[in-house]
């Protein structure tokens, strides 16, 4: 199958600091997989999901989106290219003061004509849809109220709702469960793996723990200082991989 | 890989340059240490001096000797004190003399001497970043971090430091009150003439209550129009005055001149603008709108740029990652977090307005102000009274109100 997702010699370096925070990365996704990038905190994890829709400019490199230069890409062109993939945050990134249903349909964004959205007039088919995708997070009834009335894990929830809306073909997270405590990040992961196997959408997710990886994902990319030093199935990862990965001191930790 | 890139980004200007940059980070501790230690006994000696002169020979002068004989003898005794000691500003900065066992008094003495010719040693650093001073390098005497080694702790009276810092503000006290004329005399002989002025405030002439409430109302209105008009200026200002929404060089610069301007604006005080307006204007509530306009402007652009610095970041991100454009991020990711600290920033600086156009009568900026220090002039202390009476009514009404609505925003 062809590859979706292509990323080529991409290199970020911090202009504040002098900080290479990703060193020559290359890798390729294919449709439909689930890819979970490990490492330490630092490694580089966030910066490489934000350079592939360019919330940061990379400082060298390609990434190619079903073949589109999305490194090429500039304004109308790039807003379009970044209503296919869908983010959640590890901090959510909601609207706190919004209702959940005004945090979902700014999901529609990149579709909607612009100067109706901007005085928050959606047309009936997206309240409609948005509403569905609440509740199939499992948060209809909550659709009124203030964002920041919700729990951690609802939050994440609307965020997913949120991503739904746009439709995407890849859906990048950042450490999406790293506020969570351990049961509700189950209930999170099953919506990804959900969203991945129903709908063939193909997820690249960040995650800190090495058990949550193997649990969900289908291929993983371990990255140390800004470099990629391993790729493959989560069975490839021995005892002495884990050390490399995550240093001699580290423990395993198990989340259930 | 590292190295490549590390060495593609930096060599890009001149080696000397950077040298001599790195060498300028490293001594701007000891240079600061200088100008502490300058400026702590020139302020000495001119407080001491002033106190001196006052006090037996009843001048008001703060030195009798040239300004650079002051600033030999500061800089000598600046030297002398880093030489020997801990002086003030190496206890400030953290910065203290090693070894200090075993060392003899030649190292002190060779130290404080060729302290005199380390303003050449910036020349040295254009080629060689690391190098050590010459008053350290040849006495043996290093300047170290405090926190290097420990100190023996001695009672504060045998420090010089803490001696100097107690008689800077001893000396300080002493010479504000020489300075400000401090009468304790006064204050109590002069009481009894406050009598018809308390009179008049306890029995206001209530034959004016229609007149003061015609001008409450202007000066009111006067706020409100100042509110208005710079809530109109300042919310689009702000977004400009705001670092975090500002990028790339052009955006930089417009920062930098919003915020220049608005800072000029607020460090003129709200008289000189009313004065200013007065001459351009004429004498009335219109100069006095516009007054209160100037300064409501420039305090609402630093509250309300300030406040955008400071949102989350991550709903913006969020939706431009949703593919909105500029116009979207800024509805849906930026207004929300900011409405209701703007409404509340409002209020309080109409609150601000009501207060600030009463006194801006003094000068003629109109309203009820203008009228309260027309009778004040005139000595009819019960028409003033009527006037205090009204503005303390109707200040501490809008207080109440604008803080109970504050307090619903937030
Ligand atoms: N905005 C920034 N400016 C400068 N340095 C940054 C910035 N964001 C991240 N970094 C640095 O880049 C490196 C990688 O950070 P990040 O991508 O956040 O790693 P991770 O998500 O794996 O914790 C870190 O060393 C971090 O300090
Ligand atoms: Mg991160």
């Amino acid at each position: 199958m062809a590859d979706q997702l292509v990323v080529e010699h991409l290199t970020k370096i911090y202009e504040r600091g002098d900080i290479l925070a990703l060193d020559d990365i290359s890798f390729s996704v294919v449709k439909g997989e689930f890819l979970v990038v490990i490492g330490l905190s630092g490694s580089g994890k966030s910066t490489l999901l934000r350079c592939i829709n360019r919330l940061i400019e990379p400082t060298q490199g390609k990434v190619y989106f079903d073949g589109v230069d999305v490194t090429a890409a500039s304004g109308g062109e790039l807003r379009r290219l970044r209503r296919k993939m869908g983010m959640i945050y590890q901090q959510f990134n909601l609207v706190k003061r919004s209702s959940v249903l005004t945090n979902v349909l700014a999901g529609r964004l990149g579709y909607v004509n612009p100067w109706m959205s901007a005085v928050h007039r959606f047309p009936r088919e997206d309240i409609e849809m948005g509403l569905k995708n609440l509740e199939r997070v499992g948060i209809s009834d909550q659709a009124y109220t203030r964002a920041d009335n919700l729990s951690g894990g609802q939050q994440q929830r609307v965020g997913i709702a949120r991503a739904l809306m746009q439709e995407p073909e890849l859906l990048m997270a950042d450490e999406p469960v790293s506020a969570l405590d351990p049961a509700t990040s189950h209930s999170v992961m099953k919506y990804l793996e959900q969203m991945n196997q129903e709908d063939g959408v193909t997820v690249i997710t960040s995650l800190h723990f090495l058990s949550l990886a193997r649990r969900y994902g289908t291929r993983i990319l371990a990255l140390k200082d800004g470099k990629i030093v391993f790729e493959g199935l989560p069975s490839e990862i021995d005892e002495a991989r884990f050390k490399e990965i995550y240093g001699e001191e580290a423990e395993h930790v198990e989340v259930r | 890989m590292k190295d490549r890139y590390y060495a593609g980004f930096m060599t890009q200007r001149p080696a000397f340059f950077t040298e001599f940059s790195k060498g300028l980070s490293r001594i701007r501790r000891r240079f600061l240490v200088v100008l502490t230690d300058l400026f702590a006994l020139m302020y000495l000696w001119t407080l001491a001096s002033y106190c001196v002169n006052d006090f037996f020979y009843h001048v008001r002068n703060f030195t009798s000797l040239p300004w650079w004989v002051m600033l030999i003898v500061a800089v000598e005794v600046a030297a002398f004190w880093e030489a020997f000691g801990v002086s003030i500003g190496m206890r400030l900065l953290g910065l203290r003399l090693r070894p200090i066992e075993e060392h003899r008094l030649g190292q002190h003495v060779v130290r404080y001497i060729l302290w005199h010719i380390s303003p050449l040693f910036l020349f040295r650093l254009l080629w060689k970043s690391d190098a050590v001073p010459w008053h350290e390098s040849v006495s043996g005497l290093k300047t170290v971090r405090a926190s290097e080694i420990a100190m023996t702790p001695r009672p504060w009276y045998t420090r010089s430091w803490s001696v100097a810092a107690v008689l800077i503000m001893l000396l300080s006290l002493g010479a504000a009150m020489l300075i400000t004329k401090v009468d304790f005399y006064a204050l109590s002989t002069g009481a009894p003439k406050m009598m018809p002025l308390w009179r008049g405030l306890v029995s206001p002439n209530w034959a004016l209550l229609g007149e003061g409430v015609r001008l409450l109302i202007v000066t009111v209105f006067m706020a409100l129009m100042a509110t208005i008009f710079a809530v109109i200026i300042a919310v689009p200002l702000s977004f400009f005055a705001a670092r975090n929404l500002m990028h790339g060089v052009v955006g930089q610069a417009v920062y930098i001149i919003v915020r220049t301007i608005a800072d000029i604006m607020r460090s003129l005080n709200v008289i000189i603008w009313a004065i200013v307006f007065i001459v351009w204007v004429r004498a009335g509530a219109f100069s006095g709108m516009l007054a209160l306009f100037v300064q409501a402007t420039a305090n609402l652009i630093k509250l309300y740029s300030e406040r955008l610095e400071s949102i989350d970041p991550g709903p913006p991100e969020a939706i431009r990652a949703t593919g909105g454009n500029r116009l979207q991020v800024v509805i849906f990711g930026v207004i929300p977090q900011i409405v209701n600290p703007y409404l509340s920033f409002t209020l309080y600086q109409w609150d601000i307005n009501v207060r600030m156009s009463t006194i801006i009568g003094l000068v003629g900026g109109g309203g009820i102000g203008q009228l309260l220090f027309q009778y004040m002039r005139i000595w009819d202390y019960r028409s003033a009274g009527m006037m205090l009476l009204l503005i303390t009514i109707i200040v501490w009404a809008i207080d109440y109100m604008s803080s109970r609505l504050r307090a619903r925003l937030n």
